[in-house]
């Protein structure tokens, strides 16, 4: 089989960094391979994407040693617009390669700079609007997108080019469950019928790992390559699936929930675990009636809702179902046209009643260091306080005399975590604190959300991650057009849908939510 | 979405003559009709809820430029002649800065850039990614304005400025840096190129165009030839006068305003 990407003995170093970011990475991939590049964050895997057509070194600098061929071609001795045609990009943050303004022109970009002709360009513009159901956003500016949307569009504009080789960063963060489902079954038609090749680096393994077909396992810049199954087991990370194969010994570990059924078949697990008690008190905030949006678009209609004390309240729901309007009413930033919003007793004081993580963590980095950051915040409410103490909490106390600039999308969260936190607002709000997130990252968060809350505060969190949702909820609200649909513990929402069930509901049936539970039983 | 009708050249060429218009008269009476004349056609073909945002930046900035010129009065020897003369000065600026903020409104300085001829193609698309810094911007301080007053950070004050203009700034270094990368990725710059859909040259384009070139003709021809006054005395200051005839020449600026218009 001839190789669509290959790496010979890649070492490269960013400029002033010591560390190298490759580290005598050799990978060869098949053409025709759907590729995932998997590892905690911060290891390296973006650097391997953009190393794919050239954009690292050619575009970053540093010291770069060994060689990269994709297609055939040599990434040094070509600038990454000559490979075009062979290789097409989609960055972790689709909103910022956007070149054009309408949805339809953005997406022919690409093809008007290798020249296609205009009656071939016309055809393959429309079948890729259908391919990734873009059709109805044809006309719209990009500027007016959701991040979903954005991400579809990002993807839909990379593949119309034409590569033969698509490699994407993280490409279903911003994607619900449904929309991140679609979005893989669409890259793998094309690997399948059209022999396209695909490397993507993704953390949710359990939205992915079924789906690929060679694994790229990273641990701090050095790489080992082979079956996803193989390589899931030597990095010790997996969908949770994989982990719960590793815990009580299957062998091979399964990836999908289909191969788990099977392995499970002789498992009987009921009854299944009783509910934690939520350990709820009072009421922190409420929200009574309200009706909010943007403009003649309602995004939010008739909510009531109460949030107490000791909860864990998850917002779930497709994109623009809400979720982020209802988070920003809550905070006290997003005043509802109908309703009353009551947080500790008053309308909420940004900043003082309630605090908000944005989706875009970056939004809140200005310091030169993680402490600094988290005591700006301190300062602003007159405190010296200590800051180390949030930094602990959330288990990136090592981090503290790092610049936030030199740190993962995955570690820059967690600090931006730390910092609104550190207001000690009665009702903390994150917005889908999901992006660059490894699972061990994902587990600080969660442990970090059970201490808030065990401190008698309550955490709103909007996310499309499902396997998070059932790890930190003690409460799931769904919403679907602006109107709550669901409300209930998780193992009654989650147990009950088709889409938002966790992968150990799936296995197990209703009530078993995470691997830790079923594990426990079955011991 | 953007009128379909009308088509960018032509805009340019609509632009070109409402300014030349506006450049060869300080008669108060011309200049407020072309004020309504823009907004008229502004308010036909405007497009998307973000250009009605950048249309009002371009009327506070015309408002801003009348109260600044005639100000400026204030310099110089203060008398009833140099106030007029300056505010005069003033709504002459202001009105041309308007019609350029009605064709911004209207038009989409991308679709400016995909109907550039070949050789000129780089320089406009540089060009629009430019015009779109400010907007993005502004878009990236309100952002983080939130953001930080989320976490309890108000941001007020040269102390507080950090917090706000770091990640701005920030970010739109990120921003610049990765768009650059993409563009190259996605193949900018190979030298060959193709037209994808370009916009049709319709009926109502040459009629705006004609239209709108009559009117500079008109202007032209009575500042050349002086059938009519254009700049009405200020020393003293006299009721200005009003041709019937550059009137209906000013009226022929608003005809893109009843034809294309807004999509149903």
């Amino acid at each position: 089989m001839t190789e669509a990407l290959r790496f010979d003995d890649v070492t490269f170093r960013y400029p002033d960094v010591a560390v190298p970011a490759l580290d005598g990475v050799d990978v060869a991939v098949p053409e025709g391979s759907f590729a995932l590049a998997v590892g905690p964050t911060g290891s390296g895997k973006s650097t391997l994407l953009r190393a794919a057509n050239g954009l690292v070194p050619q575009f970053t600098g540093g010291t770069f040693r060994g060689r990269v061929s994709v297609a055939g071609r040599d990434t040094l001795a070509h600038p990454p617009r000559r490979l075009a045609d062979a290789v097409a990009y989609v960055p972790q943050d689709p909103g910022a390669t956007f070149v054009l303004d309408r949805v339809e022109d953005e997406l022919a970009y690409g093809m008007e700079n290798l020249g296609v002709d205009p009656a071939h360009m016309r055809r393959r513009v429309e079948e890729t609007l259908d391919l990734l159901d873009l059709e109805p956003l044809r006309a719209r500016s990009v500027r007016t997108l959701s991040g979903g949307e954005r991400q579809r569009v990002a993807i839909a504009a990379a593949l119309a080019a034409g590569p033969r080789i698509l490699v994407l960063d993280e490409p279903t963060s911003q994607l619900d469950p449904q929309g991140a489902e679609d979005v893989l079954a669409a890259l793998q038609r094309l690997v399948h019928d059209h022999g396209m090749t695909v490397l993507l680096a993704e953390h949710r393994l359990d939205r992915v790992a079924g789906w690929v077909d060679l694994a790229i396992g990273f641990d701090r810049g050095r790489v080992r390559h082979g079956a996803p199954a193989e390589m899931i087991r030597t990095i010790g990370t997996g969908p949770p699936v994989a982990q719960l194969g590793a815990r009580i010994g299957w062998d091979p570990v399964p990836l999908t929930v289909r191969d788990a059924r099977t392995l499970a078949g002789s498992i009987d697990l009921s009854p299944p675990p009783t509910p934690l008690p939520d350990g709820r008190g009072d009421v922190v905030a409420g929200v009574d009636g309200i009706v909010a949006g943007y403009g003649t678009h309602d995004a939010l209609r008739d909510v009531h809702l109460e949030i107490h004390e000791g909860e864990i309240v998850v917002l779930m729901g497709r994109n623009g179902a809400g979720k982020s309007t209802l988070l920003r009413v809550l905070a006290g930033v997003h005043r509802p046209s109908r309703g009353s919003v009551v947080v500790g007793g008053s309308t909420p004081r940004p900043g003082v009643d309630a605090a908000l993580c944005p989706q875009e963590a970056d939004d809140l980095l200005f310091h030169e260091t993680v402490e600094g950051e988290v005591r700006a915040t301190l300062v602003a409410r007159g405190e010296t306080g200590d800051a180390g103490r949030w930094l602990d909490a959330l288990g990136i106390a090592g981090l503290a005399a790092r610049h936030p600039r030199d740190l993962s999308a995955g570690e820059r969260l967690l600090v931006a975590v730390a910092c609104v936190a550190a207001t000690d607002a009665p009702l903390l709000l994150l917005d889908e604190p999901t992006r660059g997130l490894d699972p061990p990252s994902k587990d600080r968060l969660v442990a970090f959300l059970r201490a808030v809350a065990r401190d008698g505060k309550a955490v709103v969190l909007a996310t499309h991650d499902v396997e998070l949702a059932a790890a930190a909820a003690t409460r799931i609200v769904m919403l679907a057009g602006g109107e709550p649909i669901a409300d209930g513990d998780p193992a009654t929402v989650l147990g009950d849908s088709r889409v938002f069930a966790p992968q150990m509901t799936r296995v197990f049936g209703p009530g078993w939510l995470t691997v830790a539970q079923v594990a426990e039983a079955i011991a | 979405m953007r009128s379909p009708r009308i088509h960018p050249g032509a805009w340019i060429a609509w632009a070109a003559c409402a300014g030349t218009v506006a450049f060869v008269t300080t008669d108060p009476v011309y200049l407020v009709l072309l004020w309504a004349v823009s907004w008229f056609v502004y308010a036909n073909h405007r497009s998307e809820a973000d250009t009605a945002r950048s249309f009002r930046i371009f009327l506070i900035g015309a408002v801003v430029a009348v109260l600044l010129r005639t100000a400026l009065v204030f310099f110089g020897t203060i008398s009833l002649a140099n106030t007029a003369f300056s505010f005069l000065e003033g709504l002459r600026l202001g009105t041309i800065l308007v019609i350029f903020g009605t064709f911004n409104a209207v038009t989409d300085p991308f679709g400016l850039v995909r109907m550039a001829p070949r050789h000129f193609h780089e320089p406009a698309l540089a060009a629009a990614l430019a015009l779109s810094i400010a907007p993005r911007t502004v878009e990236s301080v309100g952002r983080v304005r939130e953001a930080q007053r989320l976490r309890g950070l108000t941001v007020r004050g040269p102390r507080t400025l950090p917090a706000l203009a770091v990640p701005v700034l920030e970010r739109g270094m990120d921003e610049a840096h990765t768009l650059a990368e993409s563009m190259d990725a996605r193949g900018h710059g190979r030298g060959r190129r193709s037209r994808y859909r370009p916009q049709p040259w319709t009926v109502a384009s040459t009629a705006t165009v004609v239209a709108a070139a009559g009117a500079a003709l008109v202007f032209a021809s009575a500042s050349s030839a002086g059938w009519a006054i254009l700049h009405p005395q200020t020393a003293p200051p006299v009721w200005p006068e009003a041709d019937p005839m550059l009137i209906a020449a000013i009226a022929l600026l608003a005809l893109p305003g009843l034809i294309g218009g807004r999509n149903p």
